[in-house]
């Protein structure tokens, strides 16, 4: 064995730099690329989602409540490791000598926040701090109130009974979508003020929130030591935080997956192509090396060598190109990943090994038994023939070995089921056409000896190995075909949730009688006009289970609610459970979000009690919808038939969409001062960004995808060229003309191309739908434009790889090609 | 032309027998030393049509440095014999005593060592490398045994076969007789005390084929060892000093 290791060292680079060594090493360098640069990148954007999602919420862990929440809560975090912080939020008017603006109190502990980044600049616009609370008798305030209140450096301000002094301006805080359902516009003070304030009395709107942050497992340990909470406070985690960013990761995320499982798979079929070739080939060397006295185990050292040199070069090759990948893509991400990515660990580099040495020895290993037990008599009978059976089991065990290793790997079973239920279809239905064809061909007597006859009487001379031909090129187009569609969906889709006409602008806090001066402003200076949506301030006091007398205020957290009443269902919203209400409907009805009905625990035909201006009604929950909230329109949790909202009191809001460098809303503000606008642009802006990098990134995965794919049709064009190079230079040798030769192979590469297409075609709309349905939540649709191309690039691919396989042959003289062979 | 061939094969017939009459006759010599012994060989496979005896009731001895060849028309079973006598391949009856040892009781790594240390190879279709040197070729039965010296020993081989100037070169790049001849250096490169041939002139032409000829008896002289040659042509194998002849499995 040891002399056998020697051999196979002293001999690599000239093997290596042989065709097959080759394909096997470029299968190798493809999956370990995929599945580092998947891993390297999955890890690093699944810290980085999580680490955003933190500072959304401003902490990785946050207990809310409308009442005091019982200090323990912040000892028990100190007690874990954690770092905590508080807040206290509450609504207020802040006053200063001339004017007043109700405005969004956040009263905050030192630490504050936990997680992101809290930016206050001088109103020079420099940086002075970017964290913490304000000291006592100091407070920060945003743009808005500055103009609004026409505030200067060091003015001072009162909130209650504290006289404040404002030195200040918030730049951005993480945690802005905590508090009050509107905008408010916020103010940050100090904690310890709250009390001289004394603005909070029972019944106040106030929303106090404690925050802990720190590892995983003492966060965990946390939540095992309060145990059951009191059913006013709300536990909210950073996973719990989902946004159209976070979406939009998520999916490319699954997509990358199902990219790297492809590309895995595929690399493994061309791989099993690679290996058959080097093993029929190294069938000879093998028994010659026999015959001169080789042992079974100086063969089998000799073999396993070489494996092992391809196996580290190739994976580290592999390891490069997908660090250089992953950090291609990376940067690509860079404007959208806010937060510094953590540093790659090492598990790619371990995963890249491992899944080279699966590759490789699932493929090779029954090959290795064969080539050390290899007769030497074979050199006297000048047969090398691997026979098919023997391949079958091959092809088992690699399928098997397959599976067991992807699963561990992928960790997702149900994806895996049915992947490997598609190959098992496919691989079936592939071998069933190419029998059917064969018999069909075998059938008809082709008398003459035009080319394209020859070439079909050569699909049927080769019998199995055509079989095998069509499977493979079937399974490659197949995947290959599965990925586009999901790619170009995926992409779609999100580029679909922006629409160029979705709105920027949120107007609010439109009176009845401003309407018709807005309408007209807007049909002058941008010429459409708004449509207007009620706004109802109210709260949710308490819920009725249908048939029980008993009030309920339990999970009710969120009892600030913004309210409207509609006739018809808005466009973005879609009805999951119950009914409509008809507009003649003369009983209060309210529809609920679905999302809140849960949390909140609601069923159809439960009353909920609301108040609103200054009285108490109550409406029966008709209906459950979903809501999309990219759509930028003005969305409620709860709607109220017009029966039961129509005479309450109401402002209006709106949405528009205004061209960026229209300047008509600052116009607007000067005209219409008590309209609050908030510009939605950045955000939009980010999500587009979002959007766009991550479809460049799919690109990029896709892009790995597709060469695998190539690289296995290449590889099953390639793995019977010896013997085609030889019936090529007998035809020659015997007189048929280049015309004839060419047609030949010309018939069958596209015959061969034409079926196994079709085949792909049909399983990619199946196992398209299963993908799209059971893993990206998406819609399916087949895309015949996609389906299309991809059948016809993948025939005229099969078909000149196929006739360039045999070029050299057509254009050298026989006897060369004869004696080379 | 077929007549002639088929004229001179009975001449060369009646030549062999009456001095295998001879051999018979004379009751072998107690220190005559005999580098294989053949007993009572038969082959028997498995065919489609039932068991098939291929080779029957062989039995033949070589005496150290003294050639012999083995002839019998197409199918007649010379190439099983070969490789029955070379370890190749195994008897179904009788036993093979190759260079002492009983080969036929060995297993296949024993009969490895065998023919690693003391037997060499040539075969009518070449078998070199195609993606390795000349020299590299050569170096096969070598590096197998794990010879220290190997390239040099090599280097030596090809000299003798007169093509050192084409060492470097790849299998592909060489003519077919310039294939036989370093299939040959790779044959005697490890010394071996018995030389096997298959047709070894078989895929040459005529010029290259008494090239080959020439060198491999020279070979035989030079390096001492006994050449055990299977061949169709008969020139080549009356230069042997015992002829066999195979028909249907049988000596005749
Ligand atoms: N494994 C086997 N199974 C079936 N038949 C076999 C097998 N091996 C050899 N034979 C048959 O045995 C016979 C002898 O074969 P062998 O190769 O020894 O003949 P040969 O004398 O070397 O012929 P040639 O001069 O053509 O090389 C042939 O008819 C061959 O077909
Ligand atoms: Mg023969």
């Amino acid at each position: 064995m040891i002399k056998g290791f020697r051999y196979g060292l002293n001999k690599f680079w000239s093997e290596a730099l042989s065709g097959d060594l080759l394909i096997l090493s470029l299968s190798i360098i493809l999956a370990v690329t995929s599945i580092s640069s998947v891993s390297f990148l999955g890890d690093r954007l699944q810290t980085s989602m999580k680490l955003q999602a933190s500072s959304i919420l401003g902490a990785d862990l946050v207990l809310r409540s409308a009442s005091v929440i019982d200090p323990k809560y912040l000892e028990l975090g100190i007690a874990n490791n954690l770092e905590t912080a508080e807040t206290i939020t509450f609504l207020s008017m802040v006053i200063t000598d001339d004017d007043n603006l109700l405005t969004s109190i956040k009263t905050t502990s030192e630490s504050y926040p936990l997680r992101g980044e809290l930016i206050v600049t001088d109103f020079n616009g420099s940086p002075i701090q970017n964290n913490g609370s304000p000291p006592t008798g100091h407070v920060w305030i945003e743009p808005k109130i500055v103009e609004t209140l026409n505030i200067k450096n060091s003015s001072e301000i009162s909130i209650g009974n504290k006289v404040l002094k404002v030195d200040g301006i918030i730049q951005d805080f993480p945690d802005r979508n905590s508090s009050f359902v509107g905008f408010y516009p916020i103010a940050i003070a100090n904690i310890n003020d709250i009390s001289d304030m004394g603005v909070i009395q029972t019944g106040s709107r106030v929303v106090y929130r404690s925050m802990f942050s720190g590892s995983t497992r003492n966060l965990n340990n946390f939540i095992n030591d309060i145990g059951e909470i009191p059913a006013d406070i709300r536990l909210q985690q950073a996973e719990d935080v989902g946004d159209e960013l976070g979406e939009a990761l998520g999916e490319s995320v699954t997509f990358f997956n199902l990219a790297s499982l492809f590309t895995i798979i595929i690399s493994v079929i061309s791989a099993m192509m690679a290996v058959r070739r080097y093993a029929t080939r190294n069938l000879l060397q093998a028994s010659l090396m026999k015959v001169f006295g080789a042992s079974k185990l100086f063969i089998l050292g000799h073999q396993i060598m070489q494996l092992l040199l391809i196996i580290l070069f190739a994976t580290l090759l592999g390891l490069l190109c997908g660090y250089a990948l992953q950090s291609l893509i990376i940067s690509t991400l860079q404007g959208i990943l806010t937060t510094d990515l953590p540093a790659p660990s090492f598990k790619p580099l371990v995963l890249g090994f491992v899944t080279s040495i699966f590759v490789v020895f699932a493929t090779a290993s029954p090959y290795l038994k064969i080539l050390s037990q290899t007769e030497p008599i074979r050199i006297l009978r000048n047969d090398f023939s691997i026979n098919l059976s023997n391949n079958l089991t091959i092809y088992l065990v690699a399928l098997v070995t397959m599976f067991i290793f992807l699963g561990i790997l992928f960790q997702d079973i149900k994806l895996l089921s049915y992947i490997l239920m598609a190959l098992i279809f496919v691989t079936a239905a592939l071998y069933a056409i190419g029998k059917i064809l064969i018999i069909l061909l075998g059938s008809i007597n082709f008398s003459s000896g035009i080319g394209w006859k020859i070439g079909l009487k050569n699909i049927v001379n080769r019998g199995n190995e055509s079989i095998l031909q069509i499977i493979i090129f079937g399974l490659s187009l197949l995947f290959l075909i599965v990925l586009a569609e999901t790619r170009t969906d995926l992409i779609d889709s999100w580029s679909e949730t922006l629409e160029e006409d979705t709105p920027n602008y949120f107007l609010f806090n439109i009176q009845e009688y401003d309407i018709a001066n807005v309408t007209s402003y807007f049909l002058e200076t941008a010429n459409f006009s708004p449509s207007y949506t009620p706004l109802i301030r109210g709260r949710l006091l308490s819920a009725k289970r249908a048939g029980s007398d008993e009030l309920s205020s339990e999970n009710l957290m969120e009892r600030e609610a913004n309210l409207t009443w509609q006739e018809s269902l808005p466009k973005s919203n879609k009805i999951s459970k119950g009914e409509w209400w008809n507009q003649e409907s003369t009983t209060a009805e309210v529809s609920i979000d679905a999302e809140v009905a849960e949390s909140m625990n609601l069923e159809i035909g439960d009353e909920l009690f609301f108040s609103a201006g200054g009285s108490k009604f109550s409406a029966i929950v008709t209906s459950f919808r979903e809501i999309e909230w990219e759509s930028f329109s003005p969305n409620f949790f709860f709607i109220l038939s017009p029966s039961a909202g129509q005479s309450l009191p109401n402002s209006y809001i709106t949405s528009i969409k205004i061209s960026e460098q229209s300047n008509i809303m600052n116009s607007f503000t000067q005209r219409f001062p008590t309209i609050t606008s908030v510009d939605l642009g950045a955000v939009i802006q980010q999500i587009r960004n979002t959007v766009s990098s991550a479809s460049l990134a799919v690109q990029y995965i896709f892009l790995l995808t597709l060469i695998a794919g190539i690289l296995a049709l290449v590889a099953s064009v390639f793995s019977n060229r010896d013997q085609r190079t030889k019936e090529t230079a007998i035809m020659h040798a015997i007189g048929a003309n280049r015309l004839i030769i060419f047609q030949s192979a010309a018939a069958e590469f596209f015959i061969l191309g034409i079926l196994s297409g079709l085949t792909a075609i049909i399983f990619a709309v199946i196992l398209s739908s299963i993908i799209f349905s059971q893993f990206l939540d998406l819609l399916y649709s087949p895309n015949i434009l996609i389906l299309g191309l991809s059948f016809a690039i993948g025939v005229i691919f099969i078909f000149i790889s196929g006739i360039l396989s045999i070029r050299k042959t057509i254009y050298t003289s026989p006897v060369i090609t004869l004696r080379e062979s | 032309m077929v007549f002639l061939f088929n004229d001179k094969l009975s001449e060369a017939f009646t030549v062999m027998k009456t001095e295998s009459k001879i051999a018979e006759n004379t009751p072998r010599h107690p220190l005559k030393d005999l580098i294989l012994e053949v007993k009572n060989i038969t082959k028997e496979v498995n065919s489609p049509e039932g068991l098939l005896t291929i080779v029957k009731d062989i039995n033949l001895s070589v005496e150290r440095g003294k050639p012999i060849s083995l002839v019998g028309p197409s199918g007649s079973g010379k190439t099983t014999l070969l490789a029955i006598m070379a370890g190749l391949d195994l008897p179904t009856r009788g036993s093979v005593n190759l260079l002492g040892s009983n080969i036929t009781s060995m297993n296949e790594d024993q009969r490895a060592q065998i023919r690693a240390q003391d037997v060499g190879f040539v075969f009518q279709s070449f078998h070199l490398m195609p993606r390795l040197s000349a020299l590299d070729n050569v170096m096969l039965p070598l590096e197998i045994a794990g010879d220290p010296d190997a390239i040099e020993k090599s280097q030596i081989a090809l000299d003798q076969v007169g093509l050192s100037a084409r060492s470097k070169n790849f299998a592909t790049q060489l003519s077919g007789g310039e294939k036989q001849r370093v299939a040959i250096a790779r044959a005697i490169v490890n010394k071996p005390k018995i030389l096997f041939a298959d047709e070894p002139t078989g895929n040459l032409d005529q010029k290259s084929s008494n090239a080959v000829t020439d060198l491999l008896f020279s070979i035989n002289e030079l390096i001492n060892t006994t050449l055990v040659l299977v061949t169709h042509d008969l020139l080549l194998a009356e230069k042997c000093e015992d002829l066999y002849e195979l028909s249907d499995g049988s000596l005749l």
